[in-house]
């Protein structure tokens, strides 16, 4: 009967089918690669995934609300470039960067969110013109010209340990459960899901939706910030190029987790699952020496192929 | 009780002038129904007195209160309900989302008391004599009488003092009509004003006290169920 209540549940089928993959695909490259399963590997693949699980979770509110974001990465790289630019040039390392990343992100968010709100255009569209704008600003910024080459202090960070896991690792899993905790627990995460589901039963029902939206771009802005500076870290750079085409991915991971594209329908552990999965495939077909055309090839297989699985799940 | 009262109120999308200047009352502990045909400006009346709607001139008064400027949530703080002739639900949600949506019970910093709303809807859909193991159900996979039913027991879970009902019974069997018709007879003799659209005049003359009959944005007709009659009201609204 429990177990029955469970499958009819689309939030939990998703999920199940996305682990049972991930089960699969680790049980095959476990086979392949003697190298996979290893603590290090492990590590490795929460810390390759940071950046983009880190993104996915502000994708996940935005998705969720019946939005799409495509500027994520842009102010990802913007990020980067304004926390590694206050390194190089001001010697401030510590939480400053952090916090002035993740103020990037939400400035930049909230604008995205202000002009969809003001000029009621699809968010594809005004995204679309952030995304270049957000990476023209950090092209104007440094010149075309990467900040390489930050203090020891900073590569400290990304390789920092605690309790076996990597510092960027930790900050993406505190990120997923801080965004798992307002999407589910809270009134404003209940807002955002029914935003996606109908905006007009939002507005008849007295919820402001102008206000909630902006909230909403204003929050996946911060994720996205803090994922600049954990790519700053991590690359010892602030570069403009930074994460081309990871807002893709990371719709990509919310969607492969069980999100309904158009709202209404989305959870963080579903995200993880999906982030995991990306992550895992890549590393696995790395550790097998499968060439990186290959990859591509199998992360379109492996999206398309969860789409048409989730058509044998149940009623939506 | 208060008297809801409309003075001259306009309302125009873009050029188009859809309401002419309506001015009318509602007396507590009354039903009246409005009637007309397609496009006559039913729903964007109602909708303009929830709030969806502001008017372009006139006024909106419920007693001393102006609502002419008020949105959804400060009408409905107010005391007005309005169940939609669309439902406004939101179909991949649960039953219990959908009756708290926008009054969503929450302990502090907007962290929702899930058990608190789970156990009202319980005993709200329990009093209105719906099936309780729905709860869990997205409101969509329901069948229209049920989703109706959620729609009304949202309205009735705040004890509003004004319920606007939008084609109410357009999608239900002849049983939940019924049932839907005796709801609104309790609900006057509770001290409501009900207001209620409906095209199927034989819902109106079984529960109305007045009649309201509208045109191309205009009242053209306003009578006592007594003083009228079927004939009179289809007469009413065909005249071109
Ligand atoms: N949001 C809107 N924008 C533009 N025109 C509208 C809108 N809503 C309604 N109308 C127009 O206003 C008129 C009255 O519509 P409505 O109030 O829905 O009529 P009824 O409910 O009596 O059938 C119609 O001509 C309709 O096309
Ligand atoms: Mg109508």
């Amino acid at each position: 009967m429990f177990a029955k209540k469970l499958l009819a549940d689309v939030n939990f089928t998703s999920l199940l089918q996305c682990l049972v993959f991930l089960l699969l695909m680790s049980i095959v490259f476990a086979l392949n690669s003697p190298v996979f399963v290893t603590p290090v590997n492990i590590v490795n693949i929460l810390t390759a995934g940071s950046v983009i699980g880190l993104m996915a979770v502000g994708a996940t509110f935005v998705i969720a609300s019946g939005s799409i974001d495509l500027s994520t990465a842009a102010t990802m790289g913007l990020s980067s470039v304004v926390s590694a630019w206050m390194v190089q040039n001001m010697q401030i390392s510590g939480p400053v960067p952090l916090l002035v990343a993740t103020a990037v992100g939400a400035a930049c968010g909230l604008l995205t969110g202000l002009l969809i709100n003001i000029t009621k255009a699809p968010s594809f569209i005004i995204t679309l013109g952030m995304m270049s704008i957000y990476r023209a600003v950090a092209f104007i910024l440094t010149n075309g010209i990467p900040i390489y080459g930050l203090d020891e202090k900073i590569t400290s960070i990304a390789e920092a340990q605690f309790v076996g896991l990597s510092f960027p690792s930790l900050l993406m899993l505190a990120g997923m459960v801080v965004g798992y905790l307002i999407l589910s627990k809270t009134k404003f995460g209940a807002h955002t899901l029914l935003l996606g589901d109908s905006q007009f039963a939002c507005e008849a029902m007295g919820v402001q939706v102008l206000k909630l939206r902006l909230a909403i771009f204003t929050l996946a802005g911060c994720f996205s910030g803090l994922a600049g500076y954990i790519f700053m870290t991590r690359t010892s750079s602030g570069d403009p190029t930074a994460g081309m085409n990871y807002e893709l991915i990371a719709i990509t991971a919310v969607v492969l987790g069980g999100a309904n594209l158009f709202g209404g329908r989305a959870t963080i552990p579903g995200t993880l699952a999906g982030i995991l999965c990306l992550v895992v495939l890549q590393n696995g077909l790395n550790l097998m020496a499968i060439s990186t055309f290959y990859q591509t090839l199998f992360v379109g297989l492996v999206l398309v192929l969860a789409s048409f699985l989730r058509r044998l799940g149940p009623e939506r | 009780m208060s008297e809801l009262a409309l003075q001259s109120v306009v309302k125009m999308f873009g050029a188009t002038t859809v309401l002419h200047g309506i001015t009318t009352q509602f007396r507590p502990g009354t039903v009246t129904a409005i009637v007309g045909d397609n496009g006559a400006g039913k729903s964007t009346l109602c909708k303009t007195i929830a709030g969806v709607y502001h008017p372009d001139r006139g006024d909106i008064t419920l007693g001393e209160l102006k609502l002419t400027h008020l949105g959804p949530h400060e009408t409905r703080l107010a005391g007005i309900e309005m169940i939609y002739q669309d439902l406004a639900l939101a179909k991949q949600h649960d039953v219990v989302s959908n009756l708290f949506l926008g009054r969503e019970k929450t302990r502090f910093f907007g962290w929702l008391d899930q058990p608190k709303m789970v156990e009202e809807s319980r005993a709200v859909l329990e009093t209105m004599g719906i099936n309780v193991p729905i709860l869990k159900l997205p409101v969509g996979v329901l069948s229209g009488g049920q989703q109706q039913a959620v729609a009304i027991a949202r309205a009735l879970l705040f004890a509003p003092k004004v319920l606007i009902m939008d084609e109410p019974t357009a999608a239900l069997a002849a049983r939940e009509i019924e049932h839907t018709l005796e709801l609104i007879k309790k609900l006057r003799e509770r001290g409501l004003i009900v207001i209620l659209i409906s095209h199927r005049l034989n819902d109106v003359f079984a529960v109305s006290d007045r009649i309201i009959a509208m045109r191309s944005g205009q009242i053209v007709a306003d009578k006592l169920i007594e003083e009228t009659s079927m004939q009179d009201v289809v007469a009413q609204i065909m005249i071109a």
